[in-house]
C-alpha cells in the first residue's frame, strides 16, 4: 500500500544523506591524515635526534598513545578537552568560552593518535636508508639540513610508503568513531537512517560499502606513488 | 688563506679508539700534489678507519687535519672524540676532498647525472649547465657516456664505482680518497675500475687508495704505507717496500697475497 | 582536579565492574576468534577456490569496514530481521541475539579472526620452501606436514603481529560502549563523567587502567617470542 511506496521515496533520500556524509568522512580523513603525518615526521626526527630529553618525550608520546583506545581518547579530548580549554583561558583571564567542535576534535584525536603510529613508521623507514647513502652526502661536504631534504626524505618516502599505507586504512576505519561525538559522517547518518527507516540492515550495509570503495581507491593510488618512488630500484637484468 | 704549504693533505698523529679497543695510535701522512699514497694492511689494521678520519666520517680522538695547507678546526666532543668546531669550514674541507666509497653509495633514487652535479650544483653553487659539462666530460673519461639518464640500480658494480668516480672527479677535489674500491666487485669488473684509477694517475691526481690490491700499489702508487695494529710499520716507494719488505709482518702480510 | 570522587568504594566498583566485562569480551573474543582464524587460514591457503574465495571476501570486507559498522550491522542489523525476530524467544542459538554481550562478543569475535587469519595465512606462506620440500622428501603427507612442519613455525613467527592484535582487541573492546545497556569500563568512565561531570578524571583513570593491561600484555608476548622465537634471534653469544 502506501508505506511500501513512501518508504521507497524515504529510502533514497536517507542514501543521499549518507553519501553526502562520506564527504564529511572523507574530510575528516584527509585532515587527519595531514596532522598524523606532521606529527609523524617531528616524532621521528626527535627519537632519532638522540637527544635525550627530546627522545624520551618522543618515546612517551608515542607509548601512552598506543596503549589506549582510540575512543577513550576521543572521549577525553572531546569531552575534557572544551573544560581544560576553558580553565586554560580562564587562568589567561579570558573570559570567553570556547566551545570544541567535534570536527576539530575528531581530528585532533585521530592526527593525534595516528601521528604516533607515523612516528614509527618514519623512524623506520628512515633507519632502513643504507648509512652509506647519507655518508657519501656527508663526505662530499653536504650540511645535515640539505642531506636530510635532497637525500634522506625522497629515499625514506619508498620505504615508508607499505607502512604509511596501513596506517592509512587503519585510519579511514577509524573516522567512524567521530559519529559518536556527534560528527555528521556517513557512519552518524548510517545509524539515524536505520533508525528512522527500520532498515539497519540496508544503510549499514551502504556504508560499509563505500568504506570499501575509499579503501580500494586509496589502494590503488597509493600503489602508483610506490611504483613512481621505486622507479630506479628495481634490479633490472642487463 | 693560501699557504705556501707544498702538502696537498696532511694527517697528523691521528688517535682513534672505540671504548677501549684502540685502532689508530698515532698515525701521520702528508701527501705532496701528485701522490698516489696506497695504504695497505690486514683486515683489522685500521685502514678504512684512518682514511675515515681525515674527513671526519670517523671522529678521531686525537691529530690534526690540514687541507691545502689550512687546518681543520676541532675541539673535544662528548665522549673525548674531536668534532669540528665550524660546521662550514667542515663542509668546505669536505668539498675539496673527494670519496670514492668501497660499496659506491651512489644516490638510489637519482640518475647517474643527477648524482654528478649534485654537489656541484648545491654545495659549490655551480651553474647547472656548467656542471652538466663537467659531468660529460668526466663520464666520458670513466667510459660511460651516454649513461646519464640510467639510475644506480640497473647498473653493474663496476659501472656504478666509476660512476662514483666520476662524481668525485666533477667536484674537482684536491685529493681524492678510496677506500677499498675494488673489494665489493666481482673479479672481471675490477680491472675496468682500476684502469680508470690508473688513468687518474697519469693525469697527476692526487690520491689516497686504501686498497688490496698488490698490482695497484705496486705499479701506480708511487708511496705505500702498511699499517698494522693501528700503527705504521713500515713506508716507502712501492719497488722497495713490496720487492724488498724490511719488517717481518709486512714480508708475511704480502706473501699471503697472491697478487 | 578532584580525584576523591573517583576514589570513592562505588565508583571503583562502577570501574571494577567494567573492567570486569572488558577483560571477559577481550580474552573471549581472542580465544573464539583464534580457533576460527585457524580453520579460516587454512582455507585461505587451500588450492581449492570455492573454499578459498569466500573466506577470502569475508576477511576482506571485515579487514576493509571499520569495526564500529560491524557492531552495528551485527546488533542493529541482525535484530531487525524478522527471520531472526522470531526465535529469538525460543530457539535456541538465536535467543542469544537479544543479549548484548552475546553481539558485541560475536562482532568482535569475527573481526579480530579475519585480521589474525590473514596473519597466519601470510605466515604460511612464507614458509621457507626447503623446509617443505625436506619434509616431503621424507615421505610426510600433506596434513601430517602442516600440523608438524608449516603450522608451528608459522604460528610462531606470527607471534609478534598477534602480539599487536591482542592489544588491538583490547582497544577494539571499548567499543562495547556503544552497544546500549553493556558497560564495560570506558562505558564505566563515560558514567562516571555523566554522573559527576569531571571528564578528565573519569577518563584518565580509565586510560591509566588501559596502560596498565596493555603493558602487561606486551610484556607477555615479550616473554613468548623469547621462548618460542629464540631460534630466530641473533646470537647472544
Amino acid at each position: 500500500m502506501g508505506r511500501g511506496a513512501l518508504n521507497q521515496h524515504d529510502m533514497s533520500g536517507y542514501y543521499y544523506s549518507i553519501l553526502h556524509g562520506a564527504l564529511l568522512t572523507v574530510a575528516v580523513s584527509l585532515a587527519s591524515l595531514l596532522v598524523a603525518t606532521l606529527i609523524g615526521l617531528l616524532g621521528a626526527a626527535a627519537k632519532l635526534s638522540g637527544r635525550r630529553p627530546l627522545v624520551w618525550l618522543a618515546t612517551g608520546y608515542t607509548t601512552v598513545v598506543r596503549g589506549i583506545p582510540e575512543l577513550l581518547m576521543m572521549l577525553l579530548i572531546f569531552y575534557g578537552g572544551a573544560i581544560g580549554l576553558n580553565s586554560l583561558l580562564e587562568l589567561l583571564g579570558s573570559d570567553q568560552g570556547v566551545d570544541l567542535n567535534p570536527f576539530a576534535a575528531g581530528v585532533m584525536t585521530i592526527g593525534f593518535i595516528y601521528g604516533a603510529y607515523m612516528t614509527e613508521t618514519f623512524r623506520g623507514a628512515i633507519l632502513a636508508i643504507p648509512k652509506g647513502q647519507m655518508e657519501a652526502a656527508w663526505a662530499f661536504g653536504m650540511g645535515p639540513l640539505r642531506t636530510f631534504i635532497r637525500i634522506t626524505l625522497p629515499q625514506m618516502v619508498r620505504y615508508a610508503l607499505p607502512s604509511f599505507t596501513n596506517n592509512w586504512l587503519v585510519l579511514i576505519k577509524a573516522t567512524a568513531l567521530v559519529s559518536l561525538i556527534g560528527l555528521h559522517d556517513m557512519t552518524y547518518l548510517a545509524k539515524q537512517a536505520s533508525a528512522a527507516a527500520r532498515e539497519p540492515f540496508a544503510f549499514f550495509l551502504f556504508t560499509a560499502a563505500l568504506y570499501l570503495v575509499f579503501t580500494a581507491v586509496s589502494l590503488q593510488l597509493l600503489k602508483r606513488l610506490s611504483a613512481r618512488y621505486s622507479l630506479g630500484t628495481d634490479k633490472v637484468q642487463l | 688563506m693560501t699557504s705556501n704549504t707544498p702538502y696537498k693533505l696532511q694527517a697528523l698523529d691521528i688517535h682513534k679508539r672505540y671504548g677501549q679497543n684502540e685502532v689508530l695510535k698515532g698515525v701521520s701522512l702528508n701527501a705532496c700534489a701528485g701522490d698516489v699514497i696506497s695504504i695497505i694492511g690486514s683486515s683489522g689494521s685500521g685502514k678504512s678507519t684512518f682514511l675515515r678520519c681525515i674527513n671526519l666520517l670517523e671522529q678521531p680522538q686525537q691529530g690534526r687535519i690540514l687541507v691545502a695547507g689550512e687546518e681543520l678546526q676541532l675541539r673535544p666532543g662528548p665522549g673525548g672524540a674531536l668534532q669540528a668546531t665550524d660546521q662550514r669550514q667542515l663542509q668546505r674541507l669536505r668539498s675539496r676532498l673527494a670519496m670514492v666509497f668501497q660499496h659506491f653509495n651512489l644516490w638510489a633514487h637519482m640518475t647517474v647525472l643527477q648524482n654528478i652535479i649534485e654537489v656541484p650544483v648545491h654545495v659549490l653553487g655551480l651553474p647547472r649547465d656548467e656542471a652538466v659539462a663537467r659531468a660529460r666530460k668526466y663520464l666520458q673519461l670513466v667510459g660511460l657516456e651516454g649513461r646519464e639518464d640510467t639510475y644506480p640500480g640497473h647498473m653493474s658494480g663496476g659501472q656504478q664505482q666509476r660512476v662514483a668516480i666520476a662524481r668525485a672527479l666533477a667536484v674537482e677535489p684536491e685529493v681524492m680518497l678510496f677506500d677499498e674500491p675494488t673489494s665489493a666487485l666481482d673479479p672481471e669488473l675490477v680491472g675496468e675500475v682500476l684502469r680508470v684509477m690508473q688513468v687518474l694517475a697519469q693525469q697527476g691526481r692526487t690520491m689516497l687508495v686504501v686498497t688490496h690490491e698488490m698490482g695497484f700499489a705496486r705499479e701506480v702508487s708511487n708511496h705505500v704505507i702498511f699499517l698494522h695494529q693501528g700503527l705504521i710499520e713500515e713506508q716507502g716507494h712501492p719497488r722497495e717496500v713490496l720487492s724488498n719488505p724490511r719488517s717481518e709482518r709486512l714480508a708475511r702480510f704480502l706473501s699471503g697475497n697472491l697478487k | 582536579m578532584n580525584w576523591s570522587v573517583i576514589f570513592e568504594p562505588d565508583t571503583l566498583a562502577l570501574y571494577t565492574q567494567g573492567l570486569v566485562v572488558t577483560l571477559q569480551l577481550t580474552l573471549l573474543s581472542l580465544a573464539v576468534g583464534a580457533v576460527l582464524a585457524l580453520l579460516m587460514a587454512l582455507a585461505l591457503v587451500s588450492r581449492s577456490a570455492p573454499i578459498r574465495l569466500p573466506v577470502a571476501a569475508f576477511t576482506y570486507f571485515m579487514r576493509g569496514t571499520p569495526l564500529l559498522i560491524q557492531v552495528y550491522l551485527i546488533y542493529y542489523g541482525f535484530a531487525q530481521l524478522e527471520w531472526v525476530q522470531a526465535r529469538w524467544d525460543t530457539v535456541w542459538p538465536w535467543t542469544h541475539f537479544k543479549e548484548p554481550f552475546f553481539c558485541a562478543l560475536l562482532s568482535f569475535s569475527l573481526n579480530t579472526a579475519a585480521y589474525t587469519a590473514e596473519m597466519l595465512a601470510g605466515a604460511i606462506r612464507e614458509t621457507h620452501k626447503g623446509e617443505v620440500e625436506a619434509a616431503r622428501a621424507m615421505g610426510m603427507g600433506r596434513w601430517q606436514l602442516m600440523r608438524r612442519i608449516v603450522l608451528p613455525s608459522a604460528i610462531r613467527r606470527m607471534l609478534p603481529a598477534y602480539g599487536n592484535e591482542v592489544v588491538m582487541m583490547l582497544h577494539s573492546s571499548s567499543l562495547a560502549s556503544t552497544v546500549p545497556a553493556l558497560l564495560d569500563l570506558t562505558g564505566a568512565a563515560s558514567r562516571v563523567y555523566s554522573d559527576f561531570y569531571l571528564p578528565f578524571e573519569a577518563y584518565l583513570f580509565a586510560a591509566a587502567i588501559y596502560l596498565c593491561i596493555t603493558f602487561s600484555l606486551i610484556g607477555g608476548c615479550r616473554l613468548l617470542e623469547r621462548r618460542y622465537l629464540g631460534y630466530l634471534a641473533p646470537r647472544k653469544a
